[in-house]
């Protein structure tokens, strides 16, 4: 396993106007599960296949440790494709010794090492069997295996794995190479568009967009600081809700309506908050910020209480929060309410990107405890 | 209109039929795994495939035996299936046009209104729905011009510019991002609310059924499980299976001896949430966070269980815990 | 409201009809000429499997029965192989491409006895631009005198004629194989030889049993060539079955034991073929992909 480094990468395919990647900077720890995030056309691809040595980057350098690998140079690199990609005449373990095989094991260890292998996958009784006799969430695990056989791998990527398997599978297939990546301390890359996929495999995320990468971070930093307002968007489902504010003499104000108190430089921001940081309630007095209810969403319920999405309309812009949904009773939609948010795990946009400063709720009881 | 099946059967040798009726203008989440039979209940009702036992009635008329494009029914695939060497706005006009064509045939004798009128009242049609959908500016590009998102617009909206009396959708944003799918989503309850529409819409996803549907229908190994407004299936499965169907991930699960218990992750807890809790111990397997909420896989009594709780909460793999449900949340069912 | 019919049965006809017309009625004809001796219009005699005993115990049929064999095995042999080696030798994409496939393409749009004439005169060992060279160079070479010699010709027409379709099969099944499944060989070591059997075999099997099969089917009912290049000789040495039951049927008009032939011939192409292929189409199933343990 390796640290690995990647120094102002930058690739742009061949009679493309724009460069697919950006300059990209990264460092990936020995043993850490990271994820590439980002939507179609974000440059996860190309980095990764940068990564595996099959597109060349124009500029930049990658360092495994400390050693630089150039374009074209062996590295020991293993990947897992969106689709099992197995060898369809071999079995199970023809399959996964495949490469220790290529790599002059001898047959003793070669057993050896599958064997592991395969117990650490809980695939130890499908040894035998043809690729074809087995599902494809089967044949995804003994993907896996074949990528993390090899002791010497520095660097596992795993391209989209699950997207082949049912949407039922998924959970045991990643809780599975999760478990372990963390048992042999494999530095893994995984690529994907799906936030829920990266944040809950990854020790750290890459939200990547457009050739670039936003934001690095753990799965909560990114949920609760994003760094840019596409990073809040991306990351949640529903993504951040953003109200229109201004700051005055250190005070942060909604229209007419002051939210709280702030050290931000005065002008005009965006205040970012997540559905569980905010509450719709009651209209209650003078003071509330006003807004109107246009649907809610049950998510699940609990002993008869309905929890979930409430959707809203304040001021011209749309936001989302997650609650109990029988705070407002059951009238009609649409309907008026009262917006309360906890201020000080809020942050403040400006030009899209995050602005530093603290942030504080009202004393008079109009921020959530 | 409603539509009502009567003991139909989704494949041949099943042991019985299904008996349910789609209500009018509401629209109905097909919830089921691969296999449930979701596909095969698309495909019969908007005729590609003939029933193999039992029929099938919109408004109390039998049309069982209708030619598939004849029947008041338009539907979307998972696939994105549209006409490539067609705009836009050839594709969303496509079905009206076939449908002026076909009427034209029939009526041909009495020469009531020239072609004009229609082909103004077509125009309309595919404009209104093009703009619904966000797709007004693209409708001079081929599909293949288009992002996997805008086509699967456009095959939604050629379905939508029928304004047939039944819309089948069979899983139709399951091959896009989230985030498309999320506002995809949203554009799909506001349009079929409007059109007022009895709408059949297949999915894997019990969310799905509780932002989409007035009314979800479980299916199992294409057999009827359980139907009714989401959030009582929810709160009320009929069996195991109706429970399981319901929850993502999948509810948890004891083996006694004659019965089965059942708690959905998102009533398990580290702490009590009540003074008469049910304690369940267990040992930490994995955790998993994706910021807004946490997933702790465990092995309570030889099983696979994951606690979903909202927030970061931490868990040492290896640890042992205790798990706490209320009482109330804690699903009894008979063996 | 109208009904499902089966009215759609109908749009069936026409196929039914011209395969009734173009394949099953002429066979039953022959068929019913082969259990007859036929003297002329009014006099025939039902003479059962006689025709049948006959043409089988003829040296002449078994001889060319197993030329036939011999050569249709060498051809394959010979084409399959080098067909598979020319396509994983050709550029996936890139400008150079079409130009590749339009000349492999050639050989494949010639008529069939025009190829016979092109050999018969690149051939010839006076003028031929082959023969001459071959000879020049010091080998004494003369397709129409030697056996071995007629068969070498023969042969390397065929393999320049059809050797391009094996190629444009192989290729169109290459080019189907996701470039995943060669970045993973890349990644696990594998080398050239492990790439093609393990990569690339298993993926373009159905299309070679195709090939094979056409190859096959063409092979066991070549004449045209032959009948230009060599003329079946130096005596019978390359007389393959179609030429026979020409000769027997047009040349000698013995419509009874040429029918009895057609119908051997017939029934030899159908069971080499269908061996070959049950042979090589094991039936196989695999379980659902989708199973997933649960509830």
């Amino acid at each position: 396993m390796a640290r690995i480094t990647l120094n102002g990468i930058q690739h742009r395919y061949p009679g493309a106007p724009d460069a697919t990647l950006k300059g990209i900077d990264l460092v990936i720890n020995d043993g850490e599960a990271h994820a590439l995030l980002g939507g179609s056309g974000a440059g996860k691809t190309t980095l990764l296949n940068v990564l595996s040595g099959l597109s060349e980057a124009f500029a930049g350098e990658i360092c495994f440790d400390s050693k630089v690998v150039r374009f074209g140079e062996r590295r020991n690199v293993a990947q897992v494709f969106q689709f099992p990609v197995l060898y369809e005449g071999l079995d199970v373990r023809g399959n996964l010794e495949f490469a220790l095989k290529n790599a002059g094991w001898k047959r003793g260890a070669r057993h050896e090492r599958v064997a592991d292998i395969a117990a650490k996958l809980e695939i130890a009784d499908l040894l035998n069997r043809r690729p074809k006799d087995l599902t494809l969430f089967q044949k995804q695990l003994v993907a896996i295996g074949k990528a993390l056989v090899r002791p010497d791998i520095a660097l596992v990527l795993l391209d989209e794995p699950l997207t082949a398997v049912a949407p039922a599978t998924k959970w045991r297939l990643r809780v599975m190479l999760k478990r372990i990546q963390r048992s042999l301390g494999m530095t893994m890359i995984y690529v994907t568009h799906d936030q829920t996929e990266a944040l809950t495999f990854a020790d750290r995320i890459s939200v990547m967009d457009a050739g670039a990468i936003i934001q690095t971070d753990t799965a909560q930093a990114l949920y609760e600081r994003p760094l840019h307002e596409h990073v809040g968007y991306f990351i949640g489902s529903p993504g951040m809700s953003f109200l229109n504010t201004r700051v005055q003499d250190n005070q942060l104000w909604l229209a007419d309506t002051l939210l709280g108190s702030t050290d931000a430089a005065p002008g005009l921001y965006k205040l970012g908050f997540r559905p569980e940081w905010a509450r719709i309630v009651p209209l209650n007095d003078d003071h509330d910020i006003v807004l109107t209810v246009e649907r809610t969403r049950i998510e699940h319920s609990d002993r008869g209480v309905p929890f979930g999405l409430m959707n809203a309309v304040c001021d011209g812009e749309r936001l989302h929060t997650r609650q109990q949904l029988n705070e407002v009773g059951s009238v009609t939609l649409p309907a008026q309410a009262a917006l309360k948010i906890d201020i000080a795990r809020c942050s403040l946009y400006r030009d899209g990107w995050r602005v530093d400063g603290l942030l504080g709720g009202l004393l008079d009881g109009h921020a959530v405890g | 209109m409603s539509l009502r099946l009567k003991q139909l059967k989704l494949r041949a040798g099943a042991p019985s039929g299904i008996d349910h009726e789609f209500a009018d203008g509401e629209l109905t989440v097909v919830l089921g795994r691969h296999h449930s039979g979701k596909s095969a209940l698309c495909r019969l009702i908007a005729g590609l495939d003939a029933a193999p036992a039992g029929s099938l009635f919109i408004d109390g008329i039998d049309i069982s035996g209708l030619n598939a494009r004849l029947r008041p029914v338009a539907m979307v695939f998972q696939a994105f299936v549209n006409y490539p060497n067609w705009t836009v706005e050839q594709n969303l006009a496509s079905p009206l046009r076939a449908r002026h064509r076909r009427r034209g045939r029939d009526t041909a004798h009495h020469q009531g209104r020239g072609n004009g009128g229609d082909a103004q009242a077509v125009a309309r049609r595919v404009r209104m729905v093009a703009e619904s959908l966000q797709i007004d500016l693209l409708l001079d590009r081929y599909p293949h011009e288009l992002s996997g998102g805008q086509q699967q617009r456009v095959a939604i909206g050629r379905a939508l510019a029928q304004d047939a009396a039944v819309l089948v959708l069979d899983e139709p944003l399951v091959n896009l991002d989230y985030k498309l799918r999320e506002e995809l989503e949203g554009q799909l309850r506001t349009l079929t609310r409007q059109t007022r529409q009895t709408v059949i819409y297949t999915s894997s996803d019990p969310l799905a059924a509780f932002a989409l549907g007035d009314r979800v229908l479980l299916l199992k190994a294409g057999e009827y499980v359980q139907s009714g407004r989401p959030v009582d299936v929810y709160s009320r499965p009929v069996s195991l299976v109706a429970a399981d169907l319901m929850s993502d991930p999948g509810v948890n699960l004891l083996f006694g001896p004659d019965h089965w218990l059942a708690v959905r992750p998102e009533h398990l807890s580290f702490k009590p949430p009540s003074a008469d809790a049910t304690a369940f111990p267990a040992t930490i397997v994995e955790r998993e966070t994706n910021g807004s909420e946490t997933f702790v896989h465990c092995r309570c009594q030889d099983e696979n269980w994951v606690v979903r709780s909202i927030g970061v909460t931490d868990a040492v793999a290896g640890a042992a815990a205790t798990l706490y449900a209320d009482p109330a949340n804690v699903m009894r069912f008979e063996r | 409201m109208q009904a499902n019919t089966n009215k759609a049965w109908l749009g069936v006809l026409p196929v039914v009809l011209l395969v009734a017309f173009s394949a099953v009625i002429p066979l039953m004809t022959v068929v019913n000429y082969s259990v007859q001796d036929i003297f002329d219009v009014q006099t025939r005699v039902f003479v059962g499997f006689d025709w049948y005993r006959e043409t089988l115990r003829d040296p002449r049929f078994v001889d060319a029965l197993l030329r036939q064999i011999l050569f249709s095995s060498l051809i394959l042999v010979i084409e399959i192989p080098l067909g598979i080696v020319l396509a994983r030798g050709l550029p996936r994409e890139g400008r150079l491409l079409p130009l590749l496939l339009v000349l492999l393409a050639v050989p494949l749009l010639i008529p069939w006895n025009v190829v016979g004439m092109i050999w018969q005169i690149f051939a010839r060992p006076d003028i031929g631009l082959l023969g001459a060279a071959v000879n020049a160079a010091g080998f004494d070479y003369n397709f129409t005198g030697v056996v071995t010699d007629a068969w070498v010709t023969l042969i390397a027409m065929d393999v320049w004629h059809w050797t391009s379709l094996v190629t444009l099969l192989t290729f169109a099944g290459l080019t189907a194989i996701p470039g995943a499944c060669y970045q993973a060989a890349m990644l696990d070591d594998a080398s050239r030889w492990q790439v093609f059997w393990y990569v690339e075999f298993p993926r373009i099997r159905s299309v070679l049993v195709i090939a094979v099969l056409l190859r096959l089917m063409d092979s066991l009912m070549i004449y045209t060539e032959p009948f230009v290049l060599t003329g079946g000789g130096p005596g019978n040495a390359t007389t393959f079955l179609s030429q026979y039951l020409t000769s027997m049927a047009v040349g000698q008009f013995d419509v009874g034991p040429a029918a009895a032939f057609s119908v051997l011939y017939f029934l030899v192409i159908l069971l080499l073929c269908w061996l070959f292929y049950t042979s090589v189409m094991g039936s196989s199933k695999g379980p659902d992909p989708y199973d997933e343990d649960g509830l």
